[in-house]
């Protein structure tokens, strides 16, 4: 059953190859191919990425590997741009009035910032899940899991019925909402809306998902719910996540990013390493008192 | 310094002198603001009294089912053509004023909506006199006195209201949602049109509604242009049709007291239409909001 679930969910015109449909560069396109065909789909590399506000410069030169199918962390001080850098994957950053991204990201070989690269394809196959739940507020439970296939097209009625049950169980939520699809998201929790929006995130099938202190809104039940869930979905996504909460690094992310701000407000990536070796032992001296003085 | 019980007992229950100025003070504010407010609604009191007790005699079935040279004459032209006039104004300035609010909301550049949200300011400060001379003085010689006419200018002053009450409420949809939809990877235009629209969407009917309501008051620019007419008018606009402000404005001048009472009358069918449409639509935002 597992597998059955697996093959329905990763179909053969997936979004990466959507993506790289969308691409006209031929050596992009053979990358992306090969990259999909093998079980290592999903690298993100960002390179010297900057991100603005205006004249405002939030993120400065990073560079970072992001390994496929497995949870990274961001970490770092409020302010410090781990928000701004997030949302440059997924080409929400560039949706505000002034906001620009230089340097480039790439997916599986793929610059989503070639001119070829739609943005809204990249946002399909870079999911996100915001730290606040927002569930759309006109939609019933299963109609916001469907939400992203309606509204982008291209699924018939039948299959969407199957994707919104097998999303709801990834997401750990089908068993508390399978008697009620029809009533309204935002009649759920705070913790099952946050499930909710992870549902309606991994429907539309992305590659990568981010999310941005996915957690913060939520009791430690409900936290805690919430990191098996981003522990499981590892194993198919890759998946970047913000978070303030030391402990919750350490439990859910394999790889983790330290960042801070210069004497300009600009963030920048200080270190970068295997979770354990950050927490045990950093590199870094800044990164040593930032974790030290979280865990406090 | 040690405090006894009794002393907080003291502390709680005996009133200072300020404490009774204050008290004092209360009372009398509570009675002038009392009065204020008795003064503000007493002329909407007697508007209502007055026009209940002078309409009444003329409410007879005759009123509302017959036309003004029938032999027991009465408005129902009047009722017919008021409701046709505001109807296709809301029906042709709701599409075009929604989609300007769209537009300023969802698509626009901050520039073009400070452009935009002056060109409504403007709009709506446009006195209804101002319309009405515009469509007799430019349209008018053009299409004759007729329902086309009315509704041009009805329109002048319903399409601002509605761009601007659906502007309003868009910006309640929280940017949260818009994100949301735009991060499943939805197209900007479907995000708009199905997300906040859709989430918006009780409000800007409620923009609709009053803009008839607004639309079905109006009397300078429809003496005017629809001008007025005995006959039973049903969708012909080109021609002249009769409405209730209108009737109410003619028959107040005329020389007979079945007419005067027949313009109260009619004032008094206008003000509970207005209203009732006003007390729905607050029901209705009440509703959603607590939704
Ligand atoms: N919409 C915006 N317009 C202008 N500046 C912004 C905007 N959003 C964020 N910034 C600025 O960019 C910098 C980075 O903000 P960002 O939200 O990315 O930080 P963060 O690391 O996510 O902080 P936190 O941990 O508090 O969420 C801050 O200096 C912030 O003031
Ligand atoms: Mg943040």
């Amino acid at each position: 059953m597992e597998s059955g679930e697996r093959n329905a969910h990763t179909s053969p015109a997936g979004a990466m190859d959507e993506l790289a449909q969308a691409t006209a560069r031929p050596t992009a396109q053979k990358a992306a191919r090969a990259a999909s065909s093998d079980n290592d789909a999903g690298r993100l590399t960002l390179d010297n990425v900057s991100a603005r506000y205006g004249a405002f410069r939030a993120v400065k030169d990073v560079t970072l590997a992001v390994r496929p199918k497995s949870v990274t962390a961001l970490i770092g001080p409020s302010g410090c741009g781990k928000s701004t850098l997030i949302r440059t994957i997924n080409r929400m950053h560039e949706t505000l009035p002034g906001a620009t991204v230089s340097g480039s990201i790439t997916l599986d070989g793929v610059d989503l910032y070639s001119s070829n690269v739609d943005p809204v394809r990249a946002r399909r196959v870079v999911g996100m899940v915001f730290q606040k739940p927002n569930p759309f507020p006109t939609m019933s439970i299963s109609e916001n899991v469907s939400s992203g296939l309606r509204l982008t097209g291209g699924t018939s009625k039948s299959e969407i019925e199957g994707i919104v049950e097998d999303s709801l169980r990834r997401a750990a939520l089908w068993d508390e909402v399978k008697e009620k699809l029809n009533q309204p998201g935002t009649s759920l929790s705070g913790g099952q809306q946050q499930r909710l929006c992870i549902a309606r995130t991994i429907a539309v099938k992305p590659r990568v998902v981010l999310m941005d202190e996915p957690c913060s809104a939520l009791d430690p039940v409900a936290t805690l719910k919430i990191e098996e869930l981003i522990r499981d979905l590892a194993a198919e996504y890759t998946i970047v996540i913000v978070t303030h909460n030391m402990q919750q690094a350490s439990r859910v992310s394999d790889e983790t990013a330290f960042f801070s701000m210069d004497d300009d407000r600009a963030g920048y990536l200080v270190e970068t390493g295997p979770t354990a070796e950050m927490f045990t032992n950093p590199k870094q001296a800044l990164t040593e008192g930032y974790i030290q003085g979280r865990f406090g | 310094m040690s405090i006894s019980t009794g002393s907080i007992a003291k502390l709680l229950t005996e009133p200072t002198s300020g404490e009774r100025t204050r008290q004092r003070v209360n009372l009398v504010m509570r009675v002038l603001v009392g009065i204020a407010a008795f003064l503000a609604i007493l002329p909407l009191v007697a508007l209502i009294v007055f026009v209940v007790l002078k309409a009444a005699p003329y409410l007879v079935p005759s009123f509302f089912a017959n036309n003004p040279l029938d032999t027991e004459p009465g408005i129902l032209n009047a009722i017919v053509g008021s409701l046709q006039l505001s109807g296709l104004t809301v029906l042709i300035s709701g599409p075009i004023g929604i989609a300007g609010g769209v537009f300023l909301s969802e698509f626009a550049s901050p520039r073009v909506v400070a452009i935009g949200e002056t060109a409504i300011d403007v709009m709506l400060g446009v006195p209804s006199i101002v319309a009405g001379v515009f469509a007799y003085l430019i349209l008018v010689p053009v299409l004759g006195f007729s329902g086309w006419a009315a509704v041009a200018a009805l329109s002048i002053l319903t399409l601002p209201i509605m761009m601007r009450s659906t502007q309003e409420v868009l910006r309640l949809v929280p940017q949260a949602i818009r994100e949301a939809s735009l991060a499943l990877g939805v197209p900007v235009w479907k995000t708009a049109l199905f997300v906040s629209v859709r989430t918006a969407l009780p409000g800007i009917l409620t923009g609709v509604i009053l803009a008839f309501s607004r639309a079905l008051g109006e009397t300078a620019p429809l003496l005017m242009t629809a001008r007025g007419t005995n006959a039973e008018n049903w969708l012909d606009f080109s021609t002249t049709m009769n409405a209730m402000p209108i009737v109410i404005y003619q028959y107040s001048n005329a020389a007979s007291d079945l007419l005067i009472g027949q313009a109260w009358a009619t004032a008094l069918v206008l003000m509970t239409i207005a209203l009732t449409i006003n007390v729905l639509v607050r029901g209705r935002t009440v509703n959603s909001r607590t939704a």
